[in-house]
């Protein structure tokens, strides 16, 4: 075969671009850790966010790899090492992660409520029975666990992927034993990924709102990071081309990941609106809250997700010509790539705010001693009010939830005579919760005046400031510098794999008018 | 969507490759093409042919358009002017319990105008006797077909000599 260029050069000055990017990131983090509140609650959370994202970013370039050589495809094979090393940030991932975790043993942050000691002691003043009951599952050693320990386990996958891959090149038998031999690391990934991964969600993102929980949320977290991933190979794509490598890489190429760009952003925003309705339709007021929170005082981020990731990608790659055009592409694997990131910054900063005004408030003593109830006494949670009795008391809770829940909580609590003991302490506490403006109504301490103050803006938590996109070229810049560092050390065509001449001829069969036009003249050219 | 009776002269080939350099050679050869049928979608074929882009996606997105704004018009007016119900204590423009059928409503216009706009286009409707050329046209030959409903003798003799340069495997005559 006669291509050209196959062996990518890192060279000198991409590395000190990036270096530099580098730089500019560690010194973002720096200031924003000085300029921050006691408990450094905006570095943490830029820490977390960039964290989780990159690594995400790795970890579903590892996944979609590993479906598509399960299913046989064949176009992508000459795309498969930029995934292949995309994957490879995993082990940078797994250093991370290891800070965030030492972090929660060593007490150095205060990003997860339920690693506050004391808060699952039913004779401390902090405590808190609904942590209390989860904490069979959030606790440090599951911590260790979901995040570093399955991240480890992938790790160990994508390397001996790749490995394969790379072996294939030059020690490939007639049988084709290394093509195999990815076949199985590939199969075997799915499930581990797919399971595995909704752990490390759960653990590192939504734990943040310890009360809260979505049932939609592992997928919803896990596509946005599947479309951060995918919309960076488009950019890398079209950034290799420009440099003159993947010449072979054609448009039939870019249009099948532009569909994909569209289609799983059509399918991240069934997952959003799902996840989005089922909890406003259901209006149970510890899941309500998570929404009305970021509706009332996260507008700007709640609608932009939308906007972003729903609405850009969505009319601008419907059309056919759009996906094989590389500046159009490029443009919008931007704004997707930001998308999600912005997708992230908004699942983790709200949340993240409210743990640290609670650990502000546990710091300075203000919790007050809640008297027990019936079911600290010991009266099993099954004997908790059902919630619908309290909702179709509650006309319209969704749209004035402040309002109207109040005085059905009291209304019951008065009438109820009898069950008031077991009944009235969930009532209240649930419709207690959107007057407080967290989801920590239902928390030991008492009333939180001065909540709607601590509401206001401040820039990096309302809208990402100019700390955190620093921060995110850094973390963007040492991703692609380990990216660009895997790549050179292979060949860019896997030249054994067994699909590499169905990859060559890859054409999607698109008929666009001026495309035609385009090659005639090409044609006559030569 | 002719109704006349057509006279068709048309070879067939047993490979999609075979096909495409036979169209190009009748291409070169100015000779005009009535229409090619193959078992499957031959990539590369609708270029050489001349053929234009599709304008059926643009229908679709008006179809789309029309049923998204249908379903989301008939919500509201059902349950602000027509019969309005509290739902679960929903006030009673609830947009999110209007977006499901809103999408499936898009899906659905979309995808019936843009069947029932094809269908149309290409004659087929209820009872509409086919014009098939050949039953092996849907298994595994590639016809090329030419018009001779008001050509010579000569021709049409030209056009067999042209079948048997381009190595068809079969060359037949049929009235459609």
């Amino acid at each position: 075969m006669n291509l050209t260029n196959t062996q990518f050069v890192f060279d000198s000055k991409t590395k000190s671009v990036l270096i530099g990017g580098m730089v500019l990131g560690a010194l973002c983090l720096l200031l924003t850790f000085i300029g921050d509140d006691e408990f450094h609650t905006r570095f943490w959370t830029n820490y977390l966010h960039n964290t989780v994202f990159f690594t995400g970013m790795a970890f579903t370039s590892m996944f979609f790899l590993s479906a598509q050589i399960t299913a046989f495809a064949g176009w992508n094979s000459l795309v498969k090492r930029v995934w292949e090393s995309m994957s490879q940030f995993m082990l940078v991932g797994l250093v991370l992660v290891a800070v965030l975790v030492i972090g929660v043993w060593g007490h150095f942050h205060h990003l997860y409520h339920w690693n506050t000691p004391g808060i699952t002691d039913p004779a401390n003043p902090i405590y808190d029975r609904i942590i209390a009951g989860k904490s069979g599952f959030l606790n440090a050693s599951w911590y260790t666990l979901g995040t570093l320990g399955f991240l480890g386990v992938w790790l160990f996958w994508a390397y001996n992927l790749r490995k394969a891959s790379v072996a294939q090149d030059t020690e490939e038998t007639p049988s084709f034993a290394y093509y195999k031999k990815q076949r199985k690391w590939a199969a075997s990934f799915l499930p581990l990924g797919g399971f595995l991964s909704t752990v490390f969600i759960w653990q590192s993102v939504m734990s943040i709102d310890p009360h809260w929980y979505s049932t939609m949320f592992a997928w919803y977290s896990m596509i946005s990071m599947w479309l951060g991933g995918l919309s960076m190979t488009v950019m890398l794509i079209i950034y290799l081309k420009s440099l003159g490598y993947l010449e072979y890489v054609t448009r039939d190429h870019l249009h099948d990941i532009g569909k994909y760009v569209f289609g799983i952003s059509v399918f991240w925003t069934y997952l959003w609106f799902d996840q989005f309705m089922l909890i406003w339709y259901a209006n149970n007021g510890e899941e309500t809250i998570y929404f009305r929170e970021r509706m009332d005082h996260y507008p700007i981020l709640f609608w932009g997700n939308l906007l972003l990731n729903f609405v850009t990608p969505f009319l601008i790659l419907m059309r056919n010509d759009t996906k094989r055009k590389f500046g159009t592409m490029f443009f919008v694997a931007l704004i997707v790539f930001f998308g999600h990131w912005w997708d992230y910054f908004y699942m983790i900063k709200p949340g993240a705010r409210i743990a640290a005004h609670e650990a502000k408030e546990i710091s300075e003593g203000k919790v007050k001693q809640r008297p027990a109830t019936s079911i600290e006494k010991g009266i099993p949670a099954e004997t908790m009010a059902p919630t619908e009795e309290h909702s179709t008391d509650s006309t319209g809770m969704a749209a004035h939830p402040a309002e109207t829940a109040e005085p059905a909580a009291h209304q019951e609590a008065s009438h109820e005579a009898a069950p008031a003991e077991t009944h009235a302490a969930p009532h209240g506490a649930t419709a207690e919760a959107p007057h407080e403006g967290g989801a920590h109504g239902e928390a030991a301490h008492g009333e939180g005046e001065g909540h709607d103050a601590e509401k206001g803006y401040r820039a990096g938590f309302t809208l990402p400031g100019f700390l955190e996109l620093g921060t995110m070229i850094g973390f963007l810049s040492l991703f692609l510098f380990f990216f660009f560092n895997k790549l050179s050390s292979a060949s860019l065509v896997p030249w054994k794999d067994p699909y590499l001449d169905e990859s060559l001829h890859h054409e999607t069969g698109t008929l666009i008018s001026t495309e035609i036009e385009e090659n005639h003249g090409h044609d006559d050219h030569h | 969507m002719a109704t006349e009776s057509k006279k068709v002269l048309y070879g067939l080939y047993n490979d999609e490759e075979d096909l495409k350099g036979a169209v190009k050679a009748a291409n070169a050869a100015h000779l005009d093409i009535m229409d090619v049928y193959t078992p499957f979608p031959v990539h590369g074929l609708d270029p050489i042919l001349g053929l234009n882009e599709s304008r059926l996606h643009y229908l679709g997105f008006i179809y789309g358009a029309i049923g998204a704004s249908f379903g989301f018009l008939t919500m509201t007016w059902v349950f602000t002017r027509d019969w309005p119900i509290v739902f679960g204590g929903k006030p009673y423009w609830s947009v999110p319990a209007f977006i499901p059928i809103t999408f499936e409503m898009t899906v659905l216009f979309a995808a019936w105008g843009m069947t029932i706009t094809f269908y149309t286009i290409c004659g087929m409707w209820p009872g509409v006797k086919a014009k098939t050329l050949d039953n092996r046209i849907t298994d595994d030959k590639f016809c090329l077909a030419f018009d001779v409903t008001s050509s010579t003798d000569n021709d049409v003799d030209q056009l067999k000599g042209f079948f048997t340069q381009s190595q068809a495997a079969e060359v037949n005559v049929k009235t459609i």
